[in-house]
């Protein structure tokens, strides 16, 4: 285990210096409450104090600290990420490789579907969903999901067509196994390096795209701690408290860098003819 | 005989204190004097947009911006001294001895803008509408109906009002903003004046353009019945959304003219400084007051502990110095600098329950109050609508009320819809809404957010005391027996505590004008004085 970790370290260092940052923001993320020094919604003091000893990051408009929404900011993130891109990138997988394996009518329909899905720009996509559904932070995973799953599944159903066409996958078939087992048992796993690379490449995205929606005032509630949120209240003082600004910033930019190195590496690791090795 | 050195030194400077006294004084008039200059566009503001155009109908100061300079009222507030009433469309008016007939004798070969004649049945069409009790009219029909009988065209040059008894809020109520006099044959054409095409008015500008979500644009009327007047060939208001884009405009050097609600907060007014020295900033009133909203028909705010509890619970002056950065008057029902001492002094109103310092007796009061009915607190939706600082002033009321155990998520509404949803009752709390006095006037802030019939009484609270004892100030003709039940109702209302109509202060801020700019005095609401016949851009 160790001498992997080191291998991972020697052979990837981008990569892991993004697994590092990404394993801080989780930490970080999951010790909320006990790192945060006050609640992220308690606008108990002075607004706009700059960053100092009491405040590390400053306060913002409302006098909340904004060291502790940064945090808990973390946790919001984390959380429309990984839950969005789990629920989205799963169901265009299944989607995506079972339609594939299938092929015929259901293939063409419901590749259909995905085409017009994936015309419609992203963002506006995902604001009118906003629109109609409402704000709040499940309603953006909601809109995530309708988003990543349209994606997920025209990549994997790629990978699928090229699974279904080895040779195991036919000895299955003279064999007799049902398609769900072909499915399920064959298929599937087969496909699970390009899936996990959609997932670690995703959540950066997902992050993104939360914190864009609630720049715009569409996304998380205003009063949840989001990184989006925060920097649309900043550039409302801009010249007067760029702290408002920065840190939520500077948090948005690491969390999508490290998630992309970790993503990078782990589709390196995976893929053969990166590993120069199968391929 | 010689005189010393310093005799000599202190003549010589009483000398140029004269000579730089007399300076000033002759350079005053010089100033005063300044000749007019015809042209230039007024570019300003609106905070959102109208989407609706009726005058009559509506109640979103966008609306009346969007008008202003089109009608012409009756009355008007002098455009030179605010807080002067001057005849309008009626070039001098009487009133019985017994003061209840307001006869109103207006000018003659008047026009509209499309050429039509103005005579007395355009303005008995117009506040026969306002009046109808089936018609709602949210400001000028609000203030008017409790008090106006009848309307009648005498002849063609004279309109008499009767009133159901002599009320001094009448004058001042239809010189308003609101009360602008439209086209009879506009109104039998169109129905209504939602219409851009349906703008058609007796004002100093015609309406132009209205580019939904962008610019409304008035041009200057050759045809206005002061000859001479307006000075400017137009008007054009930028619908400017949100406080950023706003303020960014204003560094720009795209506005001249920052004197409407929203005002500029502190930062704000500060930034602005540093980008531009043209202009003149300063701060004041904005004779509006800053309500949370219960709506007390619906559960759990149709229970009086639970207003009570939020009454106490809401810490004003730390929502006056964050959400406003200390440009307010916190817990004041009225405001002794607009209505002078028709106002319980600001020590007592101090005192009172909910807005005493230190806040924690208030806050351990209220929790017992919801701990009573929801030992486990509870869950509401609190409604905010996007314009303003709205949304950050609904996070200091969420994080107040968390303190009792209410806990709030936020719904924000677009302007509009917000408006709509609020007028149909749907909601729980509304965190924030600015509501501005559409006269300056003691008894408006009652008949605007208190009594039973109120326009903007969201929360359809009804207090029958409440009722009396303004409708009794109302009639009241005695100016010191109407201060006396004003303060009457004043401590009652801050007694009782639990009206769904929950004041935390008037609203102050900074604004701003262009150096440039000459002759714009605001007015004494922020509906006044918005029709700028009178201004005009020096070079």
């Amino acid at each position: 285990m160790r001498r992997a970790l080191a291998g991972f370290i020697t052979g990837q260092p981008l990569g892991a210096a993004g697994a590092l940052v990404v394993l801080v923001l989780i930490l970080v993320a999951l010790l909320a409450p006990a790192l945060a020094p006050h609640g992220p919604k308690d606008a108990a003091f002075a607004p706009y104090v700059a960053p100092g000893r009491e405040f590390p990051m400053g306060t913002d408009q409302l006098g909340r600290d904004l060291l502790s929404r940064v945090i808990w900011g973390a946790r919001l993130s984390l959380y429309v990420g990984v839950v969005s891109v789990l629920f989205g990138v799963t169901l265009g997988a299944l989607w995506g490789a079972v339609t594939g394996y299938l092929g015929g009518a259901s293939d063409t329909s419901s590749q259909r579907v995905v085409d017009c899905l994936m015309a419609l720009p992203p963002i506006i996509l995902a604001l009118s969903l906003m629109a109609a559904l409402g704000q709040s932070v499940n309603n953006v995973i909601l809109a995530l999901v309708i988003l990543l799953t349209p994606t997920a599944a025209r990549t994997i159903r790629s990978v699928a067509l090229g699974v279904a066409a080895t040779p195991f996958i036919e000895a299955a078939q003279a064999a007799g196994a049902s398609q769900s087992r072909i499915i399920f048992r064959y298929l599937i796993p087969n496909c699970m390096a390009s899936y996990i690379v959609l997932v670690t490449t995703n959540i950066s995205y997902a992050i993104v795209v939360e914190a864009s929606l609630s720049f715009i005032g569409a996304g998380a509630p205003p009063d949840e701690p989001s990184w989006g949120g925060m920097l649309t209240a900043g550039i409302q003082a801009l010249e007067t408290a760029p702290w408002m600004v920065f840190f939520p910033g500077l948090a948005i930019s690491l969390a999508v860098f490290g998630l992309n190195l970790l993503g990078d590496s782990i589709r390196d690791l995976t893929d053969p003819r990166l590993r120069g090795g199968l391929g | 005989m010689t005189m010393s050195l310093r005799r000599l030194t202190r003549l010589a400077a009483t000398t140029v204190a004269l000579l730089f006294t007399l300076g000033i004084v002759t350079a005053a008039p010089a100033v005063a004097q300044e000749k007019p200059r015809l042209g230039g566009v007024l570019n300003w503001f609106d905070y959102g947009d109208p989407g609706r155009l009726d005058v009559h109908a509506e109640s979103p100061l966008v609306v009346q911006q969007a008008t202003a300079g089109i009608f012409s009222g009756l009355l008007q507030y002098d455009p030179d001294e605010p807080s002067k009433v001057i005849g309008d469309l009626a070039e001098r008016w009487t009133v019985s001895p017994d003061g209840k007939t307001h006869t109103f004798h207006l000018r003659k070969n008047v026009k509209w803008h499309d050429g039509q004649p103005f005579s007395s049945a355009d303005v008995k069409a117009t506040f026969d509408r306002v009046l109808n009790p089936d018609f709602k009219s949210p400001k000028c029909g609000a203030s008017l109906k409790p008090m106006v009988a009848s309307v009648e065209a005498v002849d063609a040059n004279t309109v008499e009002f009767k009133l159901k008894f002599a009320a001094a809020p009448f004058i001042p109520s239809i010189a308003s903003a609101w009360c602008r006099v439209a086209a009879k044959h506009v109104l039998a054409k169109y129905g209504d004046l939602n219409a851009a095409e349906a703008q058609i008015g007796t004002g100093p500008f015609k309406f132009k353009k209205y580019e939904r979500g962008s610019v409304i644009e008035w041009e200057k009327n050759p045809s206005y019945f002061i000859p001479g007047l307006p000075y400017l060939d137009g008007v054009k208001q930028y619908i400017l959304v949100g406080g950023p884009t706003q303020l960014a405009a204003a560094k720009a050097s795209k506005i001249m003219l920052w004197d409407a609600w929203p005002p500029m907060r502190k930062t704000q007014a500060d930034e602005l400084a540093r980008a531009r020295t043209d202009v003149d900033i300063y701060q004041a009133p904005i004779n509006t007051v800053f309500f949370i909203y219960l709506n007390a028909k619906k559960p759990p705010f149709d229970n009086p502990d639970l207003r009570r509890a939020v009454n106490l619970a809401i810490d004003r002056q730390e929502l006056v110095a964050k959400a406003l950065e200390g440009a307010g008057v916190p817990c004041a029902i009225l405001d002794p600098k607009l209505v002078g001492d028709f106002a319980l002094p600001l020590d007592e109103v101090a005192k009172a329950p909910g807005c005493r310092q230190p806040k924690e007796q208030d806050i351990a009061e209220a929790k017992k109050l919801v701990e009573k009915h929801y030992p486990n607190g509870l869950d509401v939706e609190m409604a905010v609508r996007q314009v303003g600082n709205y949304v950050d002033r609904g996070q200091l009321v969420l994080a107040q009320l968390r303190r009792i155990g209410i806990r709030g998520t936020m719904k924000t509404h677009e302007s509009a819809a917000g408006y709509a949803a609020f007028g149909k009752g749907d909601f729980t709390i509304i965190a924030t809404q600015d509501r501005a006095m559409d006269v300056n006037e003691p008894s408006g802030v009652f008949h605007i957010s208190y009594t039973t019939e109120s326009g903007s009484n969201y929360g359809q609270y009804s207090d029958p005391k409440v009722d009396e004892l303004a409708d009794r100030a109302l009639k009241e003709s005695s100016r010191e027996k109407r201060k006396q039940l004003y303060w009457e109702l004043q401590r009652y209302l801050l007694a009782r505590g639990d009206h769904a109509s929950v004041a935390v202060g008037w609203v102050e801020g900074w604004f701003f004008k262009d150096k440039k700019l000459r002759n714009y005095k605001p007015g004494l609401t922020t509906y006044d004085n918005n029709t700028f016949m009178k201004v005009w851009i020096a070079p």
